[in-house]
């Protein structure tokens, strides 16, 4: 990093809007989790994450990405794990 | 005479999750003539998740036939999947066809993973950037060769299985600003060009199962988050359709 380079301060960086947006992305890349469909909302220093995943084991996941990218939040892990019935009826088209 | 077709997407299989599938497809030869599934069959589009997805599904008592989904690009292995998955007897579709003979009729399935791109009046267009032509020209490109392998198709019933969707109906509950992303009316048009019995899609977990293309023709979104059981069966009768 350059010392000369003037010093731009960027207070809206760490506004919960661009936190949750990053939380998100990490969500969808990192392999961990690769879930894309999982909904982020910051208020304060909650973060709550709502969505479907497979299993217990890919929602503890969620979780734990969440909090590396957001560390200091607290994390509300709302996420619940698809339930699969049976077949059930079929449909006549 | 009626065609019972199977259908579920968005299995996402992966080692986690090693046989808790095949174990919910238990008698789907009293239910069903045939299984379609549309795309997403890992999480991660490894070659070792698609080998979990070839054992999940392979020697069953009724033909299988699958596309692909974008988590099944994601690790640059989908070449490799779809020959795991032809080992073991599945029939993988990339924009072409396949036949399958039920009783005395029979069903042709076109499809492919599909593309996004949105839908009329709110989408992207071949403009500007090589990335956004490259975009759009992807999805118009699948468009195009769905008609030509519908038109090949001379079977009593058609049915085209996409990972995308073809119209908006079936997001209804996933966020608008992500549906161009979800999906593209491209793959409507080509469908309703040549007319079929059902378009069976996946990708849009927080949709709805039912919709309509614009010609008319019954949209199923089957993401297994949507469906909340192991799989849906339409049967279809009735009339032969036009071809
Ligand atoms: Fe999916
Ligand atoms: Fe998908």
């Amino acid at each position: 990093m350059s010392h000369e380079a003037p010093h731009h301060v960027a207070p809206g960086h760490d506004a919960p809007h661009y936190l949750a947006a990053r939380v998100q992305r990490a969500l969808a890349e990192d392999e961990r989790t690769y879930e894309l469909g999982i909904r982020v909302d910051i208020r304060g220093d909650q973060l709550f994450l709502r969505g479907q995943v497979e299993c217990d084991e890919r929602r503890r996941l969620v979780a734990a990405v969440a909090e590396d990218t957001a560390p200091g939040l607290r994390v509300h892990n709302e996420v619940t794990v698809v339930e699969v019935r049976e077949p059930g009826e079929e449909e006549a088209l | 005479m009626r065609i019972r077709v199977a259908a579920v997407g968005d299995v996402h299989l992966g080692e986690d999750l090693r046989g808790r599938y095949r174990r919910r497809l238990d008698g789907i030869e009293e239910r069903a003539d045939v299984l379609l599934i549309a795309g997403d069959l890992t999480r991660h589009g490894t070659p070792e998740e698609g080998r979990v997805v070839a054992d999940e599904f392979r020697d069953l008592p009724i033909p299988v036939v699958t596309v692909l989904g974008n988590h099944d690009y994601q690790s640059d292995a989908e070449d490799e999947i779809v020959a795991l998955l032809r080992d073991a007897g599945i029939r993988v579709l990339q924009d072409d066809s396949t036949v399958i003979q039920c009783g005395d009729l029979r069903l042709g399935v076109v499809g492919g993973k599909g593309f996004g791109g949105g839908f009329a009046g709110k989408c992207a267009s071949e403009f500007g950037e090589p990335q956004m032509k490259a975009f759009v020209r992807h999805t118009r490109e699948i468009s195009e060769l769905w008609h030509k392998a519908l038109k090949g198709l001379n079977t009593e019933h058609r049915v085209v299985l996409s990972h995308y969707s073809p119209v908006k109906d079936t997001l209804a509950g996933e966020p608008l600003e992500i549906y161009p992303f979800l999906g593209s009316y491209l793959l409507a048009e080509a469908v309703d060009a040549e007319g079929a019995d059902l378009f069976i899609h996946g990708h849009a977990h927080s949709g709805v199962e039912k919709g309509l293309t614009p010609g008319g023709v019954r949209v199923r979104n089957v993401a297994l988050p949507v469906l909340r059981r192991a799989y849906a069966v339409y049967s279809l009768s009735g009339e032969e359709t036009e071809s």
